[in-house]
C-alpha cells in the first residue's frame, strides 16, 4: 500500500506580536514547525505501513526551508519526501494549494490513501483535505478519530459526523483528515535521524509538475486578503452588584444565556 | 506578472515592513524597502504594516468571467431529519440583508426534505427555495448534496453561497468550491457588501483569533463562505410576496464511493469533569463542610459537575476526582461558576480553558476575579441559597 | 488605614503548608501588594514581636515557608512586572515583584506581551527594544513551574539547565529588600562588596548594617546549604538563597539570555546503571558543554512504565524500551544547525561505546518533542508524589524522603556506590533521578510504612555525613528550610551554625523572620 501524508509548515505559535510603540506587527523569530495535526497524519501513515506493509510519502508545498520539516517526517518513519516549491506557488489560497498538491501527488503516484491533519493551526480553514480530494477525484472523510481497517480496496473509519461519531467506509484511493484523537505521534530515534539525511527527497517546481501556472499561487487563487488587523480584546471583569438575591438572579440569567 | 510591489515614491524607509515580514524577505537598501522575490510568500502582512501604503500585492486577474452574470444570495439549508440546523436561519437572516443591499433575491437550497418542511425557510425571508426532495438511501448525504448543489449552482449562477460551518458544512463546502473552481472563506464572523465593487467582504479570524483578515473573491463566482453557528442573530422576517418552492430532480450519479455503516453509540460524556459543559466549583471559602451540599444541589439544578480546589480534597470534603488544577483535572466548560475559590495559580492553570467564568468570593481582591468574566463579591452561602431558590421555582 | 493583617481562618488553611506536606500553624496572614504594604506588615509584626514567615508559591519541599506561629506574609499577590532594562550588550532584564510566577513570566517573555501600565519612560523604551529583538529566555527551570520568582531567589533554585547556565543567583542583577523593622535595602550586582569577611551595608534611610560573615568554605558543587559566604563577596548574594531569614525581597531584576536557535533533547537508555554513568562521563568530557544531563534509574523507569499503561493522563509519555534499567537525558543548546547535528551524532557514538543503542534513543528536535521529554522528566517526581500521597492516607507519618545532595565531579561513582549500598542493605523501596551532570542525584526513598520512614530518615542522615566527607553539599537546590536543618548542622558543625545565627542577627535582631529555617530558633 502506498500512503501519502500531507504536511504544512506553520508558525510555532498563534501569538501575533505587536510593536508596543509603533503598533505594527512584529516578526516572530521562532522556528516554523509542522502543523500539529499533520504530525498525526505522518504517525498514522507510518503505523499503517507497519501493520499493512507499504511505503509512506511525505509531501508539502512551501518554501525551500520546508525540506527540514520533511526530513523530520523521514526521521519519524516516512520513506520518501517531496517538496513542491516554486515562486509560482507563492501566495496560494486553498484552491491553488490543493491544485498544486494534487499535481504533486499525481506526479508521485499511484497511491492508495492520503492522510491530512484536520486543519492547519494558522489558517484554521480545514479546507485543503476536501478540496484536494476533489482535485484528485477521490472520496474524502473529514474528522476521522480512528482508522478501523484498511484493505480489499476500502478503508473503514470512525469519524465525527453531524450527529456524533459514526462508522463510515470509503473506496480506495481515498483521503482522510485526522483529528488528534487518532494517535500519539512518536519521537524520532537517533537511527531515524541518521536515515533521514540520506532518504529519498526531491523538490519539484511548476515545470516538473507540468502545472498550469494560472492555477497556481497568487494567480490561481480566487480569494484575496484585502486587509488584516489585530482584534481589540481588552476584557474587563464585570462586577455584578445588588443584594444577594439580585446577584443570584443575574447569575442565573447569564447561565441561561450561555447554555441556551 | 503577479507579485509584491513597493512604490519607491511612497516608501519613507521606516523599516516597519522589514521587522514585520515573517519570511525575512524584505530588507532596506539605500534607505528604501526592497523585496527578495524568492523568499516572499505573498502573505501580505507588510501591506497592512506599511504606514504610507507603499506596498501592495499586484495580481493579474484571469479574464473571462463576468460577475454580473451571477446574481442572488444563496444559503445552504442543512436538513437534519426533523428540522433545519439553526445556523440555516441565522444565515438567512444575514443573507436577507446582503441580498437587499445588492437588490437581489435570497434563495435557499435544501436536500432530502418535503415542501412542507421548507416553510421555516420561507418564513425567514427566502424569495425562493430550491428543493431536491430525494436523498437515495445508498448515498451519504454529504456527497449527494455536493452533487445536487454543483448542478444547481451551475444552472442558476448565484453570486454568493453561504454554508453553516458545521461538521457537515465544513466538509461539503470545500469539496464544492474545488468542483466549481471558486474561492471559499471559512468561519466568517462578518459578511458585508463592498459598495463599489459589489463584492462580498468576508472577515474571519486566523491564528487562533489573534489576527482578523478581510477576504474578497473578485473574479470568481460564486463567492462562497462558511459561518460558525451562533455568529449571526436570527432576525424577525416575514414571508416575501411571490416566494416559491422550486422542486428539482436529483442528479444521475455513479455508484457511491463512501458508505455509512453505523452511527456509533453516543460516547458517554467524558466521565466527570474533563468533558463537562457546566461546572460548579467550590473552594475553602465555602466555610463549613455541610455547605458542600448546597453546591451539589445547585449543580444538580444546572445539570453541572462539581469541581473543587485542592484544599477541599485535602480536607476530605470531596474526593480527588473533583479536584481542578495543576495537580487535578484541567477543565474547559462552557460555563464555570466558582464559590469561595481565591484562585491560587495552580488552580487557575486548570481553568484556563473555561469559556465563561462567574466567580463568587468574599474577598474583592481574590486573584480569581482577574480571570473571571463576572465577579460577585459576597457571601457564598447566601448566593448559593438564592440561586437554588430561583432555579427550584423555574419549571424544569 | 486599616491593618493588612487578617485572622488565620479556615479559608486560609492551605497557607499553613507547602509541597513538603508538613503543616504549620499561624495566627494571622497578610497579602501585601506593594513594597510599602510589605513594610507596614513587617513593621507591625516587629513592633508586637510576632514571628513572620514569608511565602511565595508554596511549591518548596523543604518547608521553608511553613509557618511556626505568628504571621504568614504571602507575597503571592505581588505579581507585577514593574519595568524593563536594556543591558547594553543586546540583552534585557525585567524588574519583577516577588510573586510573579515562573510559568507566567515565561509566557510573557515568550509572547513578548507584558502589562506595561505604569512603567517609566526608560522601561518603555527598553521594552520596545526587547520586542523588536530576537528571542530570549529566563534560564532557571525548576520542575515546579508554578514557583514564584521571589521564592526561587530566596532558595537559589536550580533545574536541569543549571548545568550550563547556573542556578538563579547569577541571573539576578539587582534587588530590593525590606528588613523586619521596615528599613529597606537596594542592591545592584557588582556595586557593594564585603571587605574580607566583614561588611557594611547601608539601608535607604541612611543607617548602616555592620557584620561579619561566617568563616566556612562553601563546597565546590551546586549548593544551597546555608548562607552564601566568601571573602570579598558581592553583598547581594547574601540575600539570594537566604531562605527567607534575612529580609523580604520586594523587587528582583532578572536577566534574560538569548534563546539558542536549536534546543534539542536526547533520551538514551541503558541496560545497566554503570553504562549510563560511563555515558555521563563521556558527555561531560566532550569539549562542548551540554545544557543539561539528567538521569533516571530503573525504578524510576518502572514507575513511568506503570503510569503510561495505567493512567490516561500519562498516556502521551514516550515508551520506555523493554529491559532498559537506566536513562540519561541530554539537552543540547546551539545556534548552528550543522554544529548541533555533529554533536548529536557524537552523542550517538558516545552512547554506543557505553553500551546503549541508537535505535532506542529518542531525539527531540521540535518544541513539541522537547515538551514530551520534559513531560517524561517531570512525570517521575509527579508520579512519586502521587504514590506517596496514597501511602500517606494509610499512615500519616509517611512523607517522601528525597535527597538533594551534590558531590564534586570525581566522586560520582563513589556517591552512586554509597546510595546503592545503603538502599540494598536497608531493603527500602526507592527511585533515583536527577541532575547527574552536577553529580546531584535525588534519591527518593518511598516508605511503605512508618518503620520504613524512620529507617529511611536514618539512612539519609548517614548519607549527609558521607557526602560532607566527600566535600559535597547536603542541600543543592531545594534549600535547607526546616526539613534539612539537621543536615546543615552535620555539614557545617555547631560553630559555623553559630556564625550564621550571628549574621542573621545583624538583619533581624529579634530573630522573628523565617524562624526555624536553616537552624532552630534560639532557646529551642
Amino acid at each position: 500500500m502506498r500512503i501519502v501524508a500531507c504536511i504544512k509548515q506553520v508558525p510555532s505559535t498563534n501569538e501575533v506580536r505587536l510593536d508596543p510603540e509603533k503598533h505594527t506587527i512584529l516578526r516572530d523569530g521562532r522556528q516554523s514547525v509542522v502543523n500539529p495535526f499533520d504530525a498525526h497524519a505522518v504517525e498514522e501513515a507510518v503505523r499503517l505501513k507497519e501493520t499493512c506493509g507499504g511505503t509512506v510519502l511525505a509531501i508539502s508545498m512551501g518554501i525551500p526551508a520546508v525540506e527540514e520539516l520533511l526530513r523530520d517526517a523521514l526521521a519519524r518513519g516516512a520513506d520518501e519526501a517531496v517538496l513542491l516549491s516554486d515562486r509560482a506557488f507563492a501566495g496560494a489560497d486553498t484552491l491553488a494549494t490543493s491544485y498544486t498538491l494534487a499535481a504533486g501527488i499525481r506526479r508521485a503516484g499511484p497511491f492508495d490513501l492520503i492522510l491530512c491533519g484536520k486543519m492547519a493551526v494558522d489558517g484554521d480553514t480545514a479546507q485543503i483535505g476536501p478540496e484536494l480530494a476533489e482535485q484528485l477525484g477521490i472520496p474524502h472523510l473529514t474528522e476521522v478519530d480512528a482508522i478501523l481497517s484498511v484493505g480489499e480496496g476500502r478503508v473503514t473509519v470512525s469519524r465525527q459526523g453531524q450527529q456524533g461519531p459514526e462508522t463510515v467506509e470509503a473506496a480506495l484511493p481515498a483521503l482522510l483528515t485526522l483529528t488528534r484523537e487518532v494517535n500519539t505521534p512518536r519521537m524520532p530515534t537517533l537511527t531515524g535521524v541518521r536515515r533521514s539525511l540520506t532518504a529519498p527527497f526531491v523538490c519539484w517546481g511548476a515545470d516538473d509538475l507540468k502545472a498550469d501556472r494560472g492555477r497556481c499561487g497568487l494567480e490561481g487563487s480566487p480569494t484575496q486578503v484585502v486587509r488584516t488587523f489585530v482584534p481589540q480584546r481588552e476584557r474587563e471583569t464585570v462586577f455584578l452588584s445588588g443584594s444577594p438575591e439580585r446577584q443570584a438572579e443575574q447569575m442565573v440569567k447569564i447561565a441561561g444565556e450561555v447554555l441556551a | 506578472m503577479s507579485g509584491l510591489v513597493i512604490e519607491k515614491e511612497k516608501c519613507v524607509g521606516c523599516g516597519a515592513c522589514v521587522s514585520a515580514c515573517p519570511s525575512a524577505a524584505l530588507s532596506m537598501e539605500e534607505g528604501l524597502a526592497v523585496v527578495d522575490g524568492a523568499a516572499c510568500v505573498l502573505c501580505g502582512v507588510c501591506v497592512d504594516t506599511c504606514p504610507t501604503g507603499a506596498i501592495s500585492v499586484e495580481k493579474e486577474e484571469a479574464a473571462g468571467l463576468d460577475p454580473s452574470d451571477w446574481r442572488d444570495v444563496w444559503v445552504f439549508a442543512q436538513w437534519e431529519g426533523e428540522g433545519f440546523h439553526p445556523v440555516t436561519l441565522e444565515l438567512l437572516s444575514r443573507g436577507r440583508a446582503l441580498a437587499d443591499s445588492l437588490e437581489e433575491r435570497l434563495c435557499a437550497a435544501a436536500v432530502g426534505c418535503t415542501e412542507a418542511d421548507c416553510a421555516p425557510l420561507l418564513d425567514q425571508g427566502a424569495d425562493a427555495v430550491y428543493l431536491c426532495p430525494a436523498l437515495p438511501a445508498e448515498y451519504r448525504a454529504e456527497p449527494f448534496c455536493a452533487a445536487v448543489l454543483s448542478q444547481l449552482i451551475r444552472a442558476h449562477r448565484p453570486g454568493i453561497v453561504l454554508f453553516g460551518a458545521t461538521p457537515f458544512g465544513r466538509s461539503l463546502a470545500p469539496r464544492l468550491a474545488a468542483r466549481l473552481g471558486t474561492g471559499l472563506t471559512a468561519d466568517c464572523t462578518q459578511l458585508d457588501i463592498d459598495g463599489e465593487s459589489r463584492c462580498l467582504r468576508q472577515t474571519r479570524p486566523a491564528f487562533g483569533g489573534n489576527l482578523m483578515a478581510t477576504i474578497v473573491c473578485p473574479a470568481h463566482r460564486p463567492q462562497m463562505a462558511t459561518v460558525r453557528p451562533g455568529v449571526f442573530p436570527i432576525l424577525t422576517a416575514g414571508r416575501r410576496t411571490g416566494a416559491e418552492i422550486v422542486t428539482v430532480e436529483p442528479p444521475v450519479l455513479p455508484p457511491p464511493l463512501t458508505r455509512e455503516l453505523a452511527a456509533d453509540q453516543a460516547v458517554q460524556a467524558a466521565a466527570g469533569l474533563r468533558g463537562a459543559q457546566v461546572i460548579v466549583s467550590v473552594g475553602r471559602g465555602i466555610g463549613v463542610r455541610k455547605n458542600v451540599k448546597l453546591v451539589e444541589r445547585l449543580a444538580e439544578l444546572l445539570g453541572a459537575q462539581v469541581g473543587c480546589s485542592r484544599p477541599l480534597v485535602e480536607a476530605g470534603w470531596l474526593s480527588y476526582d473533583h479536584q481542578i488544577g495543576q495537580t487535578g483535572v484541567s477543565v474547559a466548560p462552557k460555563l464555570l461558576i466558582t464559590f469561595g475559590i481565591s484562585g491560587a495559580i495552580q488552580h487557575l492553570a486548570g481553568i484556563a480553558g473555561a469559556e465563561r467564568i462567574i466567580a463568587v468570593n468574599s474577598d474583592p481582591s481574590a486573584p480569581i476575579f482577574a480571570q473571571a468574566h463576572e465577579a460577585v463579591v459576597g457571601d457564598c452561602v447566601e448566593i448559593l441559597e438564592e440561586m437554588i431558590k430561583i432555579l427550584e421555582k423555574k419549571p424544569n | 488605614m486599616g491593618s493588612l493583617l487578617r485572622e488565620m481562618t479556615d479559608e486560609y488553611q492551605e497557607y499553613l503548608r507547602d509541597e513538603s506536606h508538613t503543616v504549620g500553624w499561624a495566627e494571622q496572614i497578610a497579602f501585601p501588594r506593594t513594597e510599602e504594604e510589605v513594610r507596614q506588615v513587617l513593621r507591625q509584626a516587629w513592633e508586637r514581636d510576632l514571628p513572620v514567615t514569608l511565602q511565595g508559591g508554596r511549591t518548596g519541599i523543604s518547608a521553608g515557608c511553613v509557618p511556626h506561629g505568628g504571621v504568614v506574609v504571602s507575597l503571592a499577590r505581588m505579581t507585577r512586572a514593574e519595568g524593563c532594562r536594556a543591558l547594553g550588550d543586546g540583552r534585557f532584564s525585567f524588574l519583577v515583584q516577588p510573586g510573579v510566577v515562573l510559568s507566567e513570566f515565561g509566557k510573557w517573555v515568550e509572547s513578548k506581551r507584558f502589562d506595561t501600565r505604569g512603567w517609566d519612560g526608560e522601561s518603555l523604551a527598553a521594552y520596545g527594544g526587547f520586542c523588536r529583538s530576537g528571542e530570549f529566555f529566563f534560564t532557571p527551570d525548576p520542575t515546579e513551574r508554578s514557583a514564584c520568582i521571589g521564592g526561587m531567589a530566596a532558595c537559589n533554585a536550580s533545574g536541569a539547565r543549571s548545568y550550563l547556565y547556573g542556578p538563579t543567583r547569577p541571573h539576578i542583577l539587582s534587588l530590593r529588600a525590606v528588613l523586619m523593622d521596615g528599613r529597606t535595602v537596594a542592591l545592584r550586582r557588582g556595586e557593594r562588596f564585603a571587605h574580607g569577611l566583614t561588611f557594611e551595608l547601608p539601608c535607604e534611610d541612611g543607617s548602616v548594617l555592620k557584620g561579619t560573615l561566617p568563616t566556612y568554605t562553601m563546597p565546590p558543587t551546586k549548593n544551597t546549604s546555608g548562607y552564601y559566604c566568601a571573602p570579598d563577596m558581592d553583598l547581594m548574594d547574601l540575600f539570594i538563597g537566604s531562605d527567607g531569614t534575612l529580609a523580604a525581597l520586594t523587587q528582583l531584576e532578572v536577566a534574560l539570555v538569548p534563546s539558542p536557535a536549536f534546543q534539542w533533547c536526547v533520551n538514551a537508555y541503558f541496560m545497566e546503571e554503570d553504562q549510563a554513568m560511563t555515558f555521563v562521563k563521556a558527555v561531560r568530557d566532550d569539549g562542548e558543554k551540554a545544557a543539561a544531563i539528567e538521569y533516571f534509574d530503573g525504578d524510576a523507569l518502572d514507575i513511568l512504565r506503570r503510569q503510561r499503561a495505567e493512567n490516561p493522563a500519562f498516556s502521551a509519555l514516550p515508551p520506555v524500551p523493554d529491559g532498559a534499567a537506566a536513562a540519561v537525558c541530554v539537552e543540547l543548546h546551539d545556534d548552528d544547525r550543522s554544529h548541533i547535528q555533529a554533536r548529536l551524532f557524537r552523542l550517538g557514538e558516545q552512547l554506543t561505546a557505553a553500551g546503549g543503542r541508537e535505535e532506542d534513543t529518542q531525539v527531540a528536535r521540535t518544541a513539541a518533542d522537547v515538551a514530551t521529554l520534559k513531560f517524561f522528566r517531570h512525570a517521575v517526581p509527579e508520579s512519586v508524589n502521587m504514590l506517596i500521597a496514597q501511602r500517606k492516607k494509610q499512615d500519616p507519618v509517611i512523607t517522601k524522603l528525597g535527597t538533594d545532595m551534590a558531590v564534586p565531579d570525581d566522586r560520582l561513582d563513589q556517591v552512586v556506590a554509597l546510595y546503592r549500598r545503603g538502599l540494598r542493605e536497608s531493603g527500602l523501596e526507592s527511585a533515583v533521578w536527577g541532575h547527574v551532570g552536577n553529580n546531584h542525584l535525588h534519591v527518593n526513598i518511598l516508605p511503605r510504612n512508618g518503620e520504613d520512614y524512620r529507617r529511611g530518615k536514618a539512612l539519609y542522615a548517614d548519607w549527609a555525613r558521607a557526602v560532607t566527607d566527600m566535600g559535597g553539599a547536603v542541600s543543592s537546590e531545594h534549600a535547607v528550610g526546616k526539613a534539612k536543618a539537621d543536615f546543615l548542622e552535620i555539614m557545617y558543625g555547631p560553630e559555623h551554625i553559630a556564625e550564621m545565627r550571628a549574621l542573621k542577627k545583624v538583619f533581624d535582631p529579634k530573630g522573628l523572620l523565617g524562624q526555624d529555617n536553616l537552624f532552630a530558633k534560639e532557646g529551642d
